[in-house]
């Protein structure tokens, strides 16, 4: 079986040494690019209180129809793309854009590495609720490829799906001459990260690779003998080609108030959305990412390198959106961020075509020293979060 | 005393229930389910996404005042949180309200029923506890009877006629046939059932009647059906085709989309044997 050898995951994430958590919320300094205030809060808990106060959502919504007029096409055409996998935040999105503001949306899927049934089953139903639908597929063969080696040499097997997730949206605004791409939310700012695109609309077409793609774009793997030229279809069109046709990726959470839980219940009544049949693994909710078989292992190699699991990001922005306690978070942290997602591991060892041993040996390469020790043959968070005194 | 009198038809033990209604018809209850969490009164769709409505407390009484026949307080996240917090709740409400409150979530041993049960609930319901240990149910009726004690059962279609039962508020299967389980439960003497349906709950688009139905051929004691009961039609239903003894409604009421007034108007109307309110 082939050695991997134990990754610097502070230096590789820039991250601090000494693991601190918001005071507010369950989140960690540990997250790539959120920072701490000096009275120990982080920027996503400060975004929240901003955003629960001193924004006027009405000036905002007003932005938005004016944005709508500009580029409303009236002839059929589509005018503005929303990246939609069928989930509760793209079926918002699109609805609204679609019946409030009166766009002729083109929704736009990039297909999950491996799908489940109900996400297909979500998605079936929000086109059904009277929506244009552009899917793009991948080749299956070059996806499991790149899978494997994001998993092994990048530590997130999800990679080619976040790739496409964001470039492909891009690729179909220029083959369908649409300029406006609208995002559910700034991620960034609404969970925690760089905050320069919190007071604006639009995001930096270069940030992607900073942002969503952790420095490693789809050319990074052309080293591992993988055709650059095949790896289009995950690559986003050139800067150029994007800046002479006016294409702008705006996020919906900077024109209205973003709430997951409210979307849920739009979703519920307008495009047929269901959630899962049970909770998903790493957390207790049953209505996120329901889509990809995959996903879970994205969630618990966070969970590995960051000490940031599934739990901890549903637990922090419920936090913040005042659904539950910080308390409460804590517990459910406890309760579910270590879970393994044995659900679909068999699907995951089969799609990467990997053994079990293997895979294991990667996710321990990725054990930081700064936040794993290992206890009689049992690896063990040094500061989790129900440790700390506060 | 006063509401053990006024309100004996909703008090039919395990003996006495559907061995009744061959002789009189039997009497139905409208029952307002109240999920709360923290100190919210809340509500989701499917158990999921709980939407914070306001204090328990104060539906409760204002269902009182208007001619609700029992009340439901339902800890939705008890077992999530491996917590009881209703007690304080409980002792509150019981003195204010005279209906028969049924209490459940995160009721584990006798001691935790005990409190309630002392506390001013009249009945409590119970679903994981008595999954991991059965013999919590001799326990509780051996101590205060069967009418004391409720099984709480969510229950997901997974395929036809085949539901299974579900544990933390509709979160975690345990592999369990709703139906083996609701008839092993009634050999162990529980003295009611709340039947929830997960595909149903939140959605105010009627019940399963199928799955109320099958509850309903294999076991004699009363059932409490709960889930997409979002017009009198679908109270009506769940009652005539169903055969719920009670049902439990929650967002429709929450909502304000109909009051109690109108469901027992619209049930009397049916020849449903409802207690009159004036």
């Amino acid at each position: 079986m082939k050695k991997y050898k134990t990754k610097d995951v502070l230096k590789i994430y820039n991250l601090p040494k000494e693991v601190q958590f918001c005071k507010n919320c369950t989140i960690s300094n540990q997250r790539p690019r959120i920072s701490l205030d000096n009275q120990g809060v982080c920027s996503a808990c400060n975004f929240a209180i901003y955003k629960k106060n001193k924004i006027n959502w009405k000036s905002r919504k007003d932005e938005l129809m004016k944005l709508c007029d500009k580029y409303r096409k009236k002839n059929g055409d589509h005018d503005i793309i929303v990246p939609c996998s069928g989930g509760k935040d793209g079926s918002y999105v699109a609805h609204q854009l679609k019946y409030e503001f009166g766009m002729n949306p083109l929704a736009v899927t990039w297909a999950p590495l491996k799908a489940t049934q109900i996400g297909r089953s979500n998605l079936d139903n929000f086109i059904a609720a009277g929506f244009d639908h552009v899917l793009g597929t991948p080749n299956p063969i070059l996806t499991r490829k790149l899978t494997k080696l994001a998993f092994q040499y990048q530590g997130d097997p999800f990679t080619p799906f976040i790739y496409g997730q964001y470039n492909f949206p891009l690729q179909v605004a220029l083959k369908y001459n649409i300029n406006i791409v609208m995002y559910g939310e700034n991620g960034e700012v609404e969970y925690g990260g760089d905050m320069k695109n919190a007071f604006r609309p639009t995001r930096d077409l270069t940030d992607a690779d900073k942002h969503y793609f952790s420095n490693i774009p789809p050319e990074y793997w052309t080293k591992y003998k993988i055709n650059k030229y095949d790896l289009k279809p995950f690559m986003a069109p050139s800067l150029k080609s994007l800046i002479k046709n006016n294409i702008q990726v705006h996020f919906f959470s900077y024109y209205k108030f973003w709430d997951p839980q409210e979307n849920y219940y739009y979703c519920k009544e307008h495009t047929g959305f269901n959630p899962n049949d049970e909770r998903s693994e790493g957390t207790y909710s049953k209505y996120a990412s329901l889509d990809d078989q995959i996903d879970g292992f994205h969630y618990y190699l966070s969970y590995i390198k960051f000490g940031i699991g599934r739990a901890t990001s549903d637990t922090a922005h419920e936090i913040r959106d005042e659904k539950i306690t910080r308390d409460e978070g804590i517990l459910l942290v406890n309760k579910y961020d270590h879970e393994f997602p044995k659900k679909y591991f068999k699907v995951f060892l089969d799609f990467c075509d990997i053994k079990e041993e293997e895979v294991h040996s990667i996710i321990d390469s990725w054990r930081s020293k700064h936040l794993w020790r290992k206890k009689l043959d049992t690896w063990e968070l040094i500061k989790p979060i129900w440790k700390v005194k506060t | 005393m006063e509401k053990k009198i006024r309100y004996l038809g909703a008090y039919k033990t395990n003996m006495e229930s559907k061995d009744l209604t061959k002789k009189v018809e039997k009497n139905i209850r409208i029952i307002a389910r109240l999920d709360i969490k923290g100190p919210n009164l809340v509500k989701g769709i499917h158990l999921e996404g709980l939407r914070v409505l306001g204090s328990p407390n104060d539906f409760a009484r204002k269902y009182y005042k208007e001619g609700i026949d029992e009340i439901i307080y339902h800890d939705c996240v008890a077992t999530l949180y491996g917590r009881n917090s209703l007690l304080e709740f409980v002792k509150k409400v019981s003195s204010d309200i005279f209906v028969p409150l049924t209490v459940g979530g995160g009721i584990r041993s006798l001691e935790d029923a005990n409190k309630l049960l002392r506390s001013g609930a009249d009945k409590v319901a119970i679903n994981s506890a008595l999954i991991d240990n059965p013999g919590l149910i001799s326990q509780i009726i051996g101590e205060y009877g069967s009418q004391c004690l409720v099984l709480s059962v969510e229950a997901k279609l997974q395929k036809v006629d085949n539901w299974e039962v579900y544990t933390s508020n509709g979160r975690d299967r345990t592999g369990i046939n709703v139906l083996d389980w609701i008839e092993k439960c009634t050999k162990l003497g529980v003295g009611e059932i709340l039947l929830t349906s997960i595909d149903r709950e939140g959605t105010g688009k009627g019940s399963d009647i199928e799955l109320l139905k099958r509850v309903n051929s294999i076991t004699k004691i009363p059932i409490i059906y709960s889930g997409g009961i979002g017009t009198p039609e679908h109270f009506i239903n769940a009652v005539k085709n169903g055969g719920a003894d009670g049902v439990a409604i929650a967002d429709m009421i929450h909502y304000k989309k109909y009051n109690i007034r109108q469901i027992r108007k619209a049930a009397i109307k049916e020849n449903i044997n409802i207690r009159e309110y004036v």
